[in-house]
């Protein structure tokens, strides 16, 4: 066909073949979730506004489960996968214990989190995932996944709409980077410690208030569930609504 | 040499000829391609709902659209299922009465398992959003938003699921335009989940009425006759749903003193 | 040449047909509404500006003056909605002193629409124009593409659906100026806390006929940030001094001059 050239507004509408219109599986759902691996424990907390566009579905949607054995889970993107994979995670889990009689470990719910994704590998559960648990020595641990179950086991990481806000700022205060040992006059990195409980929950507070502050898709309310050897428990704090 | 990095590593256009897309869909021997609901016929327009100390208060009108045709004027859209649930629809009016057909389904398997109904509010919700992620995973959607409401233990339910299978739970749920127009109206009473009990079933009904009248005002695709269900958890009959409400005390006198659109004076 | 330059028009769809996107300009999802009263008229806007799901601006001013007693609140792109009423204002003030009248609204709005319909819509300016006249108090709002609209109460933008539920519902006849400030400002906050593209703060702008025009920033405030968690300040030598250097910029000499006393104008 003899392309002519048209100089108007719909020219790049002008289609030689008819569009298909084809239904989309996914959207985005908005919100993020944040992972912190202390010594002897670990906190995974996301907000609880739930977006589609620019309309807030809810404010008081809870991302984050205790899926059992110690274990908390997050998926976070869409949120049909999202309950989809923690729903399969549970399930599988629930298998676990009939055929084993045993406590799943953190490190082999991270091996079986991949499996889970890997194996959408075509048709993705458009997530970013992170586990947080305490591991069989007894340590904090948290693990994050892109969406077809690629996982690294880190000391913290940031996940959602927010992370690119929030991930430079736990580099920097968890990771301490780009700081130096201020009494070593700029010749030695500042010493790595874990953080204290309380630390990690003041820094989890202030990254959320301020993403709520700069994010659209973040605010409503923050929960917060912190897991040690003892079990987990959650707490629950206000965020801006607008 | 193509500079374009975006079609760096294909094969060429001009050595290979373009891409023959049936190469793709080569499994797919018949004739016809497998057709899915890949847009909705006759639809219906919002939902809305909004939780209260007693109960649940929902409503959806009765407008069957045919694209921008206003084509039926007496669909029904609120479903009751069991005793103590409805579950609301809009979207596509046939995926509406095949999840209708399922639901009665349901309904009667379960009677078989138990004597007692004990088919509840999140029973109902969990089957439908598995039905509706399994078809959107499946590519083949049904082209609805749902919301379901019931009482669970005398506590009001009320959650949302939708064609992808996206669901949430909120004190004031609404579908379609109902989501712009309605949600702002209905969270000015109750805003976080915590505050539905500070409303009473008759301020909610009065409230969920003055949405009605809203929509019915400038969503194009709204009608002023609705149905309006009311689930109270202190009356005799759990749920009541009236039917053919109008909407009233409509302002359109404002109307007669605007002229033009800019400079016009008469 | 005058206006704006379109030669690179063709290149940018052909870069668009290579899978290059266009560049975007930063828009305000934004809530703009408008209310008449006896007497005058009130304008409002909400204060956040975005790029994408980025909030750019926490306290930005939507509300513009086009002459002393004519204000406009703007929605879309950003740069154009300020350059748009930059320019009619400044023709608006030339047109004034060449008549020797009072600027009127209509001349205002017949400004602004004649210009957007000439770039068919390219400049992407949403406006509500209000003001008070020798003819009165007046209220429109202006497309993008340059059609009009007349009424007693507009909204516009992103926040436009939860305002105008708002307004709907609550708007009368016979507002006084208390009650159209109330009724704008509840407007605006349906959008702040229902619609993601609005946020932050309310501005307020009332204009009534024989009075100056009053411009309320930050009415209200209902979203200001509570004290952080932590304090995060570094120790000293936290960052690694690698080099110092010092320059001397500027020099300063002081020199004293003896003359006769500087000639001044009479």
């Amino acid at each position: 066909m003899a392309q002519t050239t048209v100089a108007s507004e719909y020219s790049s509408e002008v289609h030689a073949e008819p569009i298909e219109h084809r239904f989309n599986p996914y959207s985005d759902n908005g919100g993020t979730i944040l992972g912190i691996a202390g010594e002897d424990f670990a906190v995974l907390a996301g907000d609880t506004r739930q977006s589609e566009g620019y309309s807030i579905q809810s404010r008081s949607m809870s991302k984050v489960f205790d899926v059992g054995d110690n274990i908390l889970m997050s998926a976070n993107g869409f949120a049909a996968d999202g309950d989809a994979l923690v729903k399969a995670f549970q399930n599988q889990l629930k298998w676990y214990h009939f055929n084993h009689n045993k406590e799943l470990s953190i490190h082999s719910a991270a091996r079986l989190t991949q499996q889970l994704l890997y194996g959408k590998r075509f048709f993705p559960y458009y997530v970013h995932t992170i586990l947080a648990g305490v591991d069989e020595e007894g340590k904090g641990a948290v693990y994050s996944f892109d969406p077809v179950g690629s996982y690294e086991r880190e000391q913290c990481r940031a996940g959602g709409a927010a992370a690119s806000l929030i991930m430079p700022f736990l580099d920097n205060q968890v990771n301490f980077k780009n700081q130096m040992d201020p009494s070593s006059n700029g010749t030695k990195k500042k010493e790595l410690r874990y953080l204290s409980l309380q630390e990690v929950v003041n820094l989890v507070k202030d990254a959320f208030s301020s993403a709520t502050e700069r994010h659209i898709n973040v605010g409503d309310a923050l929960q917060i569930v912190i897991v040690t050897k003892d079990g987990a428990r959650t707490e629950y704090h206000s965020l801006k609504k607008d | 040499m193509n500079h374009d990095p975006f079609s760096w590593g294909r094969p060429s256009d001009e050595t290979y000829g373009s891409y023959n897309n049936a190469i793709a869909n080569a499994g797919n021997v018949s004739a016809f391609p497998k057709m899915n609901t890949q847009q909705p016929i006759i639809t219906g327009t919002s939902v809305i709902a909004i939780k209260c100390k007693d109960g649940i208060i929902m409503a959806a009108d009765n407008l069957g659209s045919y694209g921008s045709l206003a084509r039926f004027d007496d669909i029904e859209r609120l479903v009751e299922v069991g005793v103590n649930t409805v579950v609301g629809m809009s979207g596509d009016i046939s995926d509406l009465q095949q999840v209708q057909r399922m639901l009665e389904q349901l309904e009667i398997d379960q009677s078989y398992e138990e004597e007692t109904s004990a088919l509840r509010a999140e029973h109902v919700h969990e089957y439908l959003s598995r039905v509706f992620y399994n078809r959107r995973s499946k590519m083949n959607p049904l082209w609805n938003a749902c919301v379901v409401a019931g009482l669970s233990d005398d506590k009001p339910i009320l959650r949302y699921v939708d064609l992808l299978g996206v669901t949430y739970e909120s004190a004031c749920v609404a579908t379609g335009f109902g989501g712009h127009l309605a949600i702002p109206l209905l969270r000015q009473k109750c805003d976080f989940e915590a505050e539905y009990a500070d409303i009473s079933l008759d301020e909610a009904e009065k409230l969920v009425k003055e949405c009605m009248k809203v929509l019915y005002y400038r969503d194009a695709r709204a009608l002023d006759k609705y149905s309006l269900c009311r689930i109270d958890n202190n009356a005799e009959k759990k749920v009541t749903i009236t039917k053919d409400v109008r909407c009233e005390d409509m302002k359109w006198e404002f109307a007669q003193h605007i002229k033009g659109y800019g400079t016009q004076v008469v | 040449m005058a206006g704006l330059s379109f030669e690179n028009y063709q290149r940018n769809q052909f870069l668009a047909a290579k899978g290059h996107g266009v560049p975007k300009a930063t828009s305000t999802g934004t809530t703009i509404v408008g209310c008449k009263f006896k007497g005058g008229v009130v304008i409002a806007a909400d204060t956040r500006a975005t790029s994408g799901p980025i909030v750019a601006d926490k306290n930005c001013e939507k509300l513009h003056r086009l002459s002393p007693k004519i204000w406009c609140a703007g929605a879309g792109t950003a740069a154009d909605t300020e350059m748009v009423t930059a320019l009619i204002s400044s023709n608006l003030e030339l047109h004034s002193m060449s008549t020797s009248r009072a600027p009127r609204v209509v001349t205002a709005l017949t400004m602004l629409k004649q210009h957007l319909f000439k770039y068919q819509g390219h400049i992407g300016a949403y406006l509500i124009v209000a003001g008070v006249d020798p003819t009165g108090s007046h209220l429109f709002s202006v497309q993008a593409h340059g059609s009009t609209d007349i009424g007693f109460y507009q909204s516009l933008g992103s926040g436009s659906l939860a305002a105008m539920a708002v307004l709907e519902s609550n708007w009368h006849e016979d507002l006084d100026k208390e009650g159209a400030m109330k009724l704008c400002s509840d407007a605006i906050q349906a959008g702040i806390w229902n619609d993601l593209g609005s946020g932050s703060n309310v501005d307020l702008c009332v204009m009534e006929v024989g009075k100056d025009a009053v411009l309320y920033r930050n009415h209200l405030t209902p979203n200001v940030r509570e004290q952080k968690a932590s304090s995060y300040k570094f120790a000293r030598g936290t960052t690694a001094i690698l080099k110092e250097d010092i320059f001397k910029l500027i020099d300063v000499e002081e020199e004293t001059i003896h003359s006769e006393a500087m000639e001044v104008d009479a």
